[in-house]
Order: structure tokens, then C-alpha cells, then sequence
């Protein structure tokens, strides 16, 4: 499920499932979360890289756990992946080379630097499948994009390119094979730097999105009372969903 | 409407969508994958077309398609079938 390689003070977490598009089931989220408390455990690891294998970074909730969702056999407010990232006492650098969708794209946007690939497309398919965003990412994405670009691409469910968001001021923006070395470099400088400041760092920068991120599973667990139990949501996201 | 207004939107969107694409050059009989789209590329050209034409089409009906032609005459079909948005 996640491969995990350590190099001078960098671990690299690579989700490793691209038959399912390094899809977040159950079994992969508890593999991130662990390998990520792993890694922070390890008093040399100074920085965390996030990485995928295959063309899709992560394509978010597999459409059997949205089913599970929309029949109330699940809670979305169980769904806290984000909170591995933001909490990981290190900076935490997203490379998404490969496409980021829905709470994937959630799951890149809860780390420290975010770096996307021209020809790769990131967005949220909520509301494409009836229901209102979920993960964390109202607050999230706003805290990384634009409010306005935010804003957009929640409401309209639109899979946008990379290079569209060249001038959004993310970290790296650059073609797919570039991505990941890229943040390696990136990784590399930061790591450097010792543990103890950037723990100190890591935690003063996250606060507000650490903060945002708690108000907003808050609000989106209502929203999803509302258009998750919604009659026909099930039929809905089953004929939507995106494989 | 007629079948070559709905390829001509869909090669608008797949222009859109792909780098360097001449929409002169699109062959229909050939794949969207084929000029370079990748499977959200598509996701994204298919409900861009959809909209423009006011269609809708099951994703289920998408799934089966091979070809550009084969999209165009499902987007041209729904269009010009009885009662549906025509």
C-alpha cells in the first residue's frame, strides 16, 4: 500500500496502489497514517515527501466507502486523514505528479508545500456526485489556492489542469517527471535545518489551518447530514462516480 | 444540429484539453487517448461537450465508447432523440 524510503533526514511515504488510483480505503489510510507517525517517531527524520506511484496521486474515497457514507454506515466526520499530515510534527511536502481527486486532493492540501504537474488535474467531485465536500477541504483549500480559485473549483467540480494553477503561487508547478525531484530538492534544503526548529516552525505555520481544518469537518458533517441523507444519494454518487 | 456541429464541439474541447493539438488534424475514427488525453483529460472534454450541447448522458453509456465517432453519435443521438433537451 505505501513504500517508505529514508535519505539524509527525508522519508519519503509514497502511496503505492495504483490499480485503484492510490485510492484512500480503509487499509490505505491506516498505511499513511502509520507510516507517517513512523517516520515523525524517528528523531533523524526532518522532513516528510509525499509521493504516488502511477498517473494518479491519489483519486480520494474508493466509491464503496461513499456508498457506505450516503447509507449512513459510516461517519464522515471518522474521515481525518488530513489530520496526519497537519499534525506530523515535521514540514510535510505534497509532490503530486500524478492527479488529485476529491479528498486526494484534500489529502496534498493539508501538507506544508504543495507542488502539482502541468499536465496532471486536481479538483473535487463532491458536488459533481450530489454531496458537499467532505475532508476538510473548505477550509483546506483556501488556505492553500486562492479563495476565489477555491471557491471555483468546489462549487463547480471542475478537474483542472496543473498548468492552470502556475499563477495560484504554489510551491512547484512543474511537468510530471519533474515534480517529484523537484521536491526532493526542496526536501533536501529543509531537512538541513535541525529538528527542533523546524518542529517549532512546523507548528506555528500549521496553526491556522490546523485550527480551520477542526471548524471544518464540524461544518461539513452537517452539510453531509443534510445531502448525504438526502433521498437518492446513494443512486446518485453510484451513477456519477468517477472510476 | 447537425453530426459534424457536435464533432466540432467535441475537438473544440479536446483542444481544450491536450497540449498542442491541431484540431485540423483530429481523426475520429482514433481514441481521445490517442491524441493525448488522459482519463480525467476525458472526464473533463466528454461533460464540457455535454454542457455546451445540453445533453446528458449515463456515464454507464460512456463507459462502452471506443472512438471519437462513437462519442459523437451518442452526444448527436441524445441531442436529436425524442424529447430530450432537442
Amino acid at each position: 500500500m505505501v513504500r517508505v524510503v529514508v535519505d539524509d533526514g527525508v522519508t519519503e511515504v509514497r502511496l503505492d496502489d495504483p490499480a485503484t488510483g492510490n485510492a484512500l480505503g480503509e487499509v490505505m489510510v491506516t498505511a499513511i497514517g502509520s507510516a507517517v507517525h513512523a517516520a515523525a517517531a524517528s528523531t533523524d527524520c526532518r522532513v516528510v515527501l509525499l509521493t504516488g506511484t502511477g498517473d494518479t496521486f491519489s483519486s480520494g474515497a474508493p466509491a464503496a466507502l461513499l456508498a457506505q457514507l450516503a447509507q449512513g454506515e459510516r461517519h464522515p466526520a471518522d474521515i481525518r486523514l488530513p489530520r496526519v499530515l497537519l499534525d506530523c510534527p515535521v514540514p510535510v511536502i505534497a509532490a503530486m505528479a500524478g492527479h488529485a481527486v476529491g479528498g486526494g486532493f484534500a489529502l496534498g492540501l493539508a501538507a506544508d508545500l504543495v507542488c502539482l504537474a502541468r499536465e496532471s488535474r486536481y479538483g473535487f467531485t463532491f458536488m459533481n456526485m450530489g454531496f458537499t465536500p467532505g475532508m476538510g477541504t473548505t477550509a483546506l483549500a483556501r488556505h492553500v489556492l486562492t479563495p476565489a480559485v477555491a471557491h471555483e473549483l468546489l462549487y463547480s467540480g471542475e478537474l483542472r489542469r496543473g498548468d492552470a494553477f502556475s499563477a495560484a503561487g504554489l510551491n512547484v508547478v512543474a511537468t510530471r517527471a519533474e515534480v517529484v525531484p523537484r521536491a526532493r530538492d526542496l526536501a533536501r534544503r529543509i531537512a538541513e535545518k535541525p529538528r527542533r526548529a523546524l518542529e517549532a516552525l512546523k507548528r506555528t505555520l500549521s496553526l491556522p489551518r490546523r485550527q480551520a481544518f477542526e471548524q471544518a469537518l464540524t461544518l461539513e458533517s452537517l452539510m453531509h447530514q443534510v445531502t448525504l441523507g438526502a433521498p437518492g444519494a446513494a443512486d446518485t454518487i453510484r451513477a456519477t462516480y468517477v472510476e | 444540429m447537425t453530426r459534424e456541429d457536435v464533432l466540432a464541439v467535441v475537438v473544440k474541447h479536446l483542444a481544450n484539453a491536450v497540449d498542442g493539438l491541431d484540431p485540423a488534424t483530429v481523426d475520429p475514427t482514433r481514441s481521445l487517448k490517442e491524441y493525448g488525453a488522459n482519463s480525467l483529460d476525458i472526464v473533463e472534454v466528454v461533460s464540457g461537450a455535454m454542457r455546451e450541447l445540453k445533453v446528458k448522458v449515463p456515464r454507464a453509456e460512456l463507459n462502452k465508447l471506443t472512438n471519437i465517432d462513437g462519442l459523437v453519435s451518442l452526444l448527436h443521438d441524445t441531442k436529436s432523440g425524442a424529447g430530450v433537451g432537442a
